[in-house]
């Protein structure tokens, strides 16, 4: 079972990481580009300084994630 | 401003701060609590990623260019999404290999390659010494800014020490401090592949610091000067409205290639600049670290440049848009604002990004050339030092300092001219040249060492083109028109326009082709040019790090193998002899490892203790020359790695050889199971061996059990007096003897070692290098030995091979087994057609036929038990006027017996004329016979009876046998006919009683032997006299045949089985009426077959 899981998982990652590559690209970032401003703040840079944390957020549940199936590792090698 | 005693006061109590926890953090080391062992310490660690130019010059980036600061920080946050994959492969292949630094990571990856590892550290001097200079020069300008706005640059510590003479300004003495804190903490010992935690902890206080200060000045600009974020903003945006553009993308400054650029080299840099894969691999102390830092590191750069862009704008506002010192906002800001300590604080972190970095990068960069540069020189130039260890860790530490130092002077040279950020860009771009090696090495088993330093060096060759001379040229420092014009005036050479590629930016102009050379250059050799062994071995190691598969074992061995003991001395040099001692004994603990009399391993584990060794030194002085060390260590001693000779093949042995052993043992069987004659499929047995595996003589032995030789009994290969035709004694002092003697294989690998001199020098004469002995065994016994013999390899018997031997000496021992039990059978046979014959001849001495003597009925059967037996009965007419019975059984059933049997019947058929009395002729045999029965422990019963068919008159005599069954018709009675006399054979003198009587017409006799009387039943019954008795009474009316079938059924009904433990002899004599005047005659079947 470990390695669907550990595949599976790398696999997630690599797509998160696509994703992020393309969300941080032309034309993506296009989208905010506009000029706009947020409650003053221009619309381009709000949506870096929302979406990075939000990234990492992501990569801290990835890793939660990690963390659990090291944990359910450790219980089976334990049984 | 502050007084200079106040910021260089303060900056010596935080060095002092540094030094203390650098110290306290090796002293826990040295303990083993490790203080630094943890994620928290891990991820600030790694965070030595921003430098002074995150700290200063992301500020500068911003407010002059926009938003093209992000990319260097988003990168980071992308790859660390690949960490637990990427990062954790690199730490651990790092782990098991020794790696000391990314130059030695590449060269150890491609072939230990020596040039591989020099071009990286060239390079990487080369990109990374600009960057050293930036933080020099980062640090002496804060101090000069926060002294003396105003005064000279450079040189506001001559305010506090008037002494100072003029060259030495902030910058160098700044370098000299960090430059010996590099020495303290980073090169205590010479193991580069230990990990320093003092340095560790030192950067990861450091972060700490400059985050810390870096929050403190965000939050005083954007909360204290202005009233948040979207206040800044919109001042921003009502006093320079035309600069909206800042926040923009692909219009402006920021092209989208170039933004795209960004993040692809900030990704490269993050892991491979040479302090990045010091910090993140060299020094990690665990790889579950790595989960924890895969978010924390990206928090970090993100809480760093929370504040930055409203900094920038704060800066610009408060400057009125004056941008040419905005990479100086930082510190500038509250200065002007009249924060002085403030102003310091930031000065401690901008101190500390700058610190971390120079103080990683210096020790890196240092360990780099000692290994990769100095080290491959001192190999090559052989110079006489007795022990190395000592200089090389001086020379560790100078080169330190040098580092140092050179980054000073490359920034007293062209540091002024030049905008902090571009020198870190260019930085990454170099790291990014090892990104295709780096990844290739990791994950592409074929990438190889020609590509690797083809396509490194192309890469860096376009770098260096592309982008180090435009760099140069457009700050002004080189005045040159080859922008212009292109090198040698060549258009399609200009730098900027490579080919004519035009319309990018320098980043991403620089990018696409010096990635398009190297990854060209990398990918394409990798397809076309082939790995050696050892290489493909050394990617397998890397490319399967994290997985679970084994490597193929390096079949190799060492001619003139050096003792362990040398091995320790070869590393002593390098290391010291305490660590040297200390490793080995380890090693050998670990591997259960016995040192055997010559004070060395057995062959196979001596190449291991030679990678051991390699391995060991590869973590002081890196892979290639560890590598170097070893072979010039092996080849002055005249020790040389021999690839063990392939003995299954072109095929890879470990993973093939069972399946190559069985196809040859299967023919080896094949041959055994021919059936052959035992010469054939011996030479054919030897001739397989000899073909497989190009033997240059195989010979098999069998032991003479008469001479206590071994006798050559078939050979294949060359023919020499001394090998194939000698027979060999039997004792120790030969290697076939003591092979034979102690039933176990002989092998010589290596027949330069020999300790046995009688062998040696045969096998010294014949020019054999080495040979093998297996005892060929039966049942636990040894009878011979099959011995094979090269001239042309050592090191043939690999473990594999012995066992195929040792089964293969099993299949001659079955061919030699088959061949004996053929043989027994043969003789056995022999022995039975033999018999047959006797059983022929004695049937034939039987009676054919009854002699015409009255009128009687006559039969006899005799059915011996075995082939040939000791029974005999025989009729003997004498004319008309008498006929002779005879009924004898002579003890045992076998040829003697048969023998016996015969010489009776001659010596009665002889004398039956002359002696005419049954006791007579009894009394006769008895003298005749008493000394051969005597001497053949043999004695005979037998009972004459002689018929007179004139009279009817019956006599007889007894030798003590069995008595015979007279029934008379006239009153239907039984009588048993006996008479007094001794067994033939037991005295020489025997007086036989001779008893006459008379029979009438109708009566019956029965004579017959033991066999009948006590032929057995299951239940151990015998037949018994009462038995025939009432048999013969019930058989009256049947003829003498008919009798004696009728009695032999019964015995067999009664026995239970077909064969007789005895033999059984039967005569029947009746009787007839005198008108049933002819007589029945038959002889009832005298060839005792089953009726």
């Amino acid at each position: 079972m470990k390695q669907p899981q550990g595949s599976s998982t790398r696999e997630a990652w690599i797509l998160c990481l696509i994703l992020g590559i393309i969300m941080l690209n032309f034309p993506f970032i296009q989208i905010f580009n506009s000029g706009k401003f947020l409650l003053g703040v221009p619309v381009l840079v709000v949506y870096f300084f929302i979406g990075w944390p939000l990234s990492i957020l992501v990569i801290y549940l990835f890793t939660c994630q990690l963390e659990r199936d090291d944990q359910d590792d450790e219980d089976r090698g334990d049984s | 401003m502050i007084s200079a005693q106040v910021v260089a006061l303060a900056s010596l109590a935080y060095f002092a701060l540094l030094f203390g926890v650098a110290y306290y953090a090796d002293r826990r080391r040295e303990q083993g609590r490790s203080l630094i062992s943890n994620s928290y310490i891990y991820s600030l660690s790694v965070a030595v990623y921003c430098t002074s130019w995150t700290y200063y010059g992301s500020v500068g980036r911003a407010a002059t260019s926009g938003l093209d600061f992000l990319p260097v920080y988003l990168g980071p946050t992308l790859i660390a999404f690949t960490w637990w994959f990427l990062l954790r492969k690199m730490v651990r292949v790092s782990k098991e290999q020794n790696i000391t630094s990314i130059a030695d990571f590449l060269s150890s990856r491609y072939d230990r390659s020596a040039l591989l590892g020099a071009i990286v550290t060239l390079f990487a001097i080369l990109g990374i010494m600009p960057y050293i200079a930036l933080q020099l020069k980062a640090v002496a300008h804060t101090f000069d800014i926060l002294v003396y706005p105003t005064a000279q640059r450079g040189h506001s510590l001559h305010s506090l020490f008037p002494a100072l003479p003029e060259m030495f300004d902030t910058a160098f003495i700044m370098a000299l401090i960090l430059g010996l804190f590099g020495v303290l903490f980073g090169a205590r010992s010479l193991d580069a592949s230990e990990r320093h935690e003092g340095l560790v902890a030192a950067v990861a206080l450091e972060s700490l610091i400059k985050i810390i200060a870096f929050l403190a000045v965000g939050l005083f600009v954007t909360y204290g000067l202005f009233d948040g974020f979207g206040d800044i903003f919109r001042r921003f945006h009502a006093q320079f409205p035309d600069r909206d553009t800042l926040f923009r993308l692909g219009e402006g400054a920021i092209s989208y290639p170039n933004w795209f650029t960004l993040t692809f080299i900030s990704m490269m840099a993050v892991m491979f600049l040479p302090r990045q894969f010091h910090i993140m691999v060299i020094e990690n102390a665990d790889e579950r670290h790595i989960k924890q830092s895969m978010w924390r590191f990206p928090a970090f750069i993100f809480l760093i440049n929370l504040f930055v862009i409203p900094i920038a704008l704060g800066g610009l506002l408060f400057t009125g848009g004056d941008a040419s010192q905005a990479d100086y906002f930082v510190i500038n800001l509250p200065l002007a604002s009249g924060h002085p300590w403030l102003a310091l604080l930031v000065f401690i972190g901008g101190f500390s990004a700058s610190a971390g970095m120079v103080m990683v990068s210096s020790v890196t960069l240092s360990t780099m050339t000692l290994n990769h540069l100095i080290m491959p020189l001192i190999l090559k130039c052989k110079f006489p030092f007795g022990d190395y260890s000592g200089i090389l860790l001086n020379i560790k530490r100078l080169g330190i300092l040098l580092v140092v130092l050179l980054g000073y002077f490359y920034f007293r040279v062209i540091g002024e001219s030049y905008a902090l950020v571009n020198i870190g860009l260019i930085s990454f771009m170099a790291a990014t040249q090892f990104a295709p090696a780096m990844l290739g090495g990791l994950y592409w088993r074929r990438a190889n060492h020609k590509a690797a330093i083809v396509g490194l060096s192309l890469g860096f060759l376009l770098w260096f083109y592309t982008l180090l001379i435009p760099s140069f040229v457009l700050s002004g420092w080189l005045e040159s028109d080859i922008l212009e014009k292109g090198l040698f005036g060549i258009t399609l050479l200009r730098p900027l326009e490579l080919f004519g590629l035009s319309g990018f930016d320098i980043w991403t102009h620089s990018l696409f082709w010096s990635m398009f050379f190297n990854l060209a250059a990398f990918l394409t050799l990798s397809f076309f040019t082939r790995q050696s062994e050892s290489e493909a071995l050394q990617a397998s190691r890397f490319v399967d790090a994290l997985g679970e598969s084994h490597f193929i074992s390096q079949r190799q061995r060492i001619s003139r193998a050096p003792t362990v003991l040398e091995f320790v001395e070869l590393m002593s040099k390098f290391i010291g002899e305490k660590q040297a001692n200390a490793s080995i004994a380890e090693y050998l603990a670990q591997n259960n490892q016995e040192i055997n009399h010559r004070g060395s391993l057995s062959d196979d584990e001596i190449p291991k203790l030679k990678t051991f060794t390699e391995r060991t030194l590869a973590g002081y002085v890196g892979a290639a020359p560890a590598r170097i060390i070893l072979e010039n260590y092996l080849s002055t001693r005249g020790s040389r790695m021999e690839d063990v000779f392939d003995i299954f093949g072109s095929v890879t042995l470990s993973r093939t050889a069972s399946r190559e052993q069985l196809s040859v043992l299967y023919e080896a069987s094949q041959i055994v199971a021919s059936g052959n004659e035992l010469q054939q499929s011996l030479d054919d047995i030897l001739g397989l061996l000899a073909q497989q595996f190009k033997f240059d003589l195989c010979v098999i032995r069998f032991l003479d059990d008469q001479q206590m030789t071994l006798t050559v009994r078939s050979q294949q290969g060359m023919s020499s007096e001394h090998f194939g035709e000698s027979e060999r004694n039997l004792d120790m002092t030969t290697y076939i003897g003591s092979a034979f003697l102690s039933n176990k294989p002989v092998l010589v690998n290596d027949c330069d070692y020999l300790d046995k001199p009688t062998s040696a020098a045969i096998i010294r004469r014949e020019g054999i290098k080495s040979f093998a002995h297996a005892p060929i065994v039966i049942e636990g016994q040894p009878v011979g030995v099959l011995s094979a013999f090269s001239r042309s390899s050592k090191g043939i018997f690999t473990d594999e091979f012995v066992a195929l031997f040792n089964n293969i000496a099993g299949q001659v021992a079955i061919a030699w087994r088959n061949d004996q039990q053929l043989t027994g059978l043969l003789e056995s046979r022999e022995h039975e057609r033999e018999l047959e014959i006797a059983k022929t001849i004695q049937m034939g001495l039987l009676p054919a036929n009854v002699p015409h003597v009255g009128a009687i009925d006559l039969a006899g059967l005799c059915v011996p038990a075995h082939q040939v037996g000791g029974d005999y009965y025989d009729f003997i007419g004498h004319s008309d006027q008498a006929l002779d019975l005879i009924v004898a059984d002579v003890s045992g059933h076998n040829i003697g017996s048969a023998l016996i049997m015969a010489e009776t019947r001659t010596f009665i058929q002889s004398q039956a004329t002359t002696l005419t009395q049954p006791h007579q002729m009894l009394e006769a045999l008895n003298h005749f016979f008493y000394n051969d029965l005597t001497r053949a422990e043999l004695f005979v019963t037998m009972f004459y009876m002689q018929y007179l068919p004139e009279n009817h008159q019956l006599r007889y005599a007894s030798a003590g046998h069995n008595k015979p069954l007279l029934w008379r018709k006239s009153d239907n009675s039984t009588s048993w006919l006996d008479a007094e006399g001794l067994i033939l054979g037991i005295k020489p003198q025997v007086t036989f009683e001779q008893v006459t009587t008379s029979l009438q017409p109708g009566d019956i006799l029965v004579l017959y032997t033991d066999g009948v009387t006590e032929a057995e039943n299951a239940g151990g019954e015998f037949f018994g006299e009462e038995q025939l008795e009432k048999l013969v009474r019930r058989c009256t009316g049947l003829s003498a045949e008919e009798i004696i079938n009728a009695i032999l059924q019964q015995i067999r009904t009664f026995s239970g089985h077909h064969h007789f433990k005895d033999d059984i002899s039967l005569v029947v004599l009746k009787i007839l009426e005198q008108q049933e005047d002819t007589a029945h005659i038959s002889t009832a079947n005298p060839q005792g077959e089953p009726l």
